[in-house]
């Protein structure tokens, strides 16, 4: 390989090393996930966005179950995941992820993102296992789990969400397909920005510090 | 000296593609002798929450002469089976594509190059897990090669 001559006009160096940065751009652009550019988030944004403040499902992450309206509390925002226990690679990755995403902000912001998981498969995901599952990954969380596929169906609805029990095996043990993505919904039900599984938690934390910003906090 | 420039570049660039977008992990140890005709690098497997009854192992693996894996397992005191798995995607463009799951009978690594079981894609799924995958610990992995025979491989466990 020849070397660059040290001494030598600028201008031609950077001519020969432009068609190397190109390329290498080129190659680095096709690593972008959906970036939205008109919002600055690295996450994806429908239009029009899903409203999901009308869908109600049961929390048990509380003693006694009580239902939750899937919208943020004032100011904050709403992280909702379908997903199930007995996945071995999405979900704990996705949740590690997230919890990484987390850690990467100050206390102050974290306090005001909550976390919710959809099981899609009540059977086995049972309040305490669904429970003790979250726990892994984060120190509060809201476990939304119905034992009504009507109602699963709905809430996956208005999320663009779907989910498919599989067959079941020799052993009686089966596998959920799922839509694996993370949306953040705003006080108002408005799902703000959503992150497809391998979603860098780095991005996730910029697009959290982004949405958060834009979040009038409650005066207290 | 300036098709020199560009060659650079591309090779610059398909490294790139190759190493991939994502963060790489290389932690753990690769057990296999150099005279082996496939190495396995960065193996590591993930902590599981108590509630969990799967697993999953990752790794890379590489072959001069290529070869198939045909299989892998665990002892008892791990989980009760291990199999090869890969995790698919189906519908949706770059997001709302379904996530799924299917077990594959062999995974082929190519003649001087490398597959990776990672996160979404391949990987072996720890089924019926006899116990969490503790912080710290290290799960052992035997694979079945076509060619290479049996390689041991001890993944670590970790968070992410």
């Amino acid at each position: 390989m020849s070397r660059s001559r040290v001494a030598g006009p600028l201008r031609v160096r950077a001519r020969r090393l432009a068609p190397v940065l190109l390329v290498i751009a080129v190659a680095l652009a096709g690593c972008g996930g959906g970036r939205d550019t008109h919002t600055q988030l690295h996450g994806f944004v429908r239009t029009p966005p899903q409203r999901v403040g009308a869908v109600v499902l049961p929390d048990v992450a509380r003693h006694a179950p009580a239902p939750l309206a899937l919208r943020a509390r004032p100011g904050q925002l709403l992280l909702v995941y379908f997903g199930y226990t007995f996945c071995p690679d999405i979900c704990p990755t996705t949740l590690a992820d997230l919890h990484d995403a987390l850690g990467r902000l100050t206390p102050a912001q974290r306090r005001r993102v909550a976390v919710a998981m959809v099981t899609v498969d009540p059977h086995r995901d049972t309040p305490k296992v669904l429970n003790g599952y979250l726990s892994h990954f984060f120190t509060s969380w809201h476990a939304l789990r119905t034992t009504s596929p009507v109602a699963l169906r709905r809430a996956e609805r208005a999320f663009g969400a779907r989910s498919h029990i599989g067959p079941k095996d020799r052993h009686g043990d089966y596998s959920v397909s799922h839509t694996a993505e993370v949306y953040a919904v705003g006080p108002d039900g408005v799902v703000r920005v959503e992150w497809p599984f391998g979603t860098a938690s780095a991005d996730i934390a910029a697009d959290l510090r982004t949405a958060l910003a834009r979040e009038a906090q409650p005066s207290t | 000296m300036r098709h020199l420039t560009i060659t650079t570049a591309v090779l610059v660039a398909a490294a790139l593609g190759v190493a991939g977008c994502g963060s790489s992990s290389s932690t753990g140890s690769a057990t296999t002798a150099a005279a082996k005709p496939v190495t396995v690098t960065a193996p590591w497997t993930r902590v599981t929450a108590p509630q969990e009854k799967n697993g999953a192992a990752y790794m890379t693996i590489s072959s001069t002469d290529g070869d198939t894996l045909t299989a892998v397992s665990v002892p008892a005191s791990v989980a009760g089976e291990a199999q090869l798995h890969e995790t698919t995607t189906s519908g949706g463009s770059m997001s709302g594509g379904m996530k799924g799951m299917k077990e594959v009978s062999s995974i082929t690594i190519p003649a001087g190059g490398s597959v990776t079981l990672k996160p979404g894609g391949y990987h072996v799924m720890l089924m019926d897990l006899a116990k969490p995958i503790a912080a710290g610990a290290t799960v052992p992995l035997t694979l079945t090669f076509q060619k290479a025979g049996t390689v041991k491989v001890d993944a670590p466990a970790r968070s992410s």
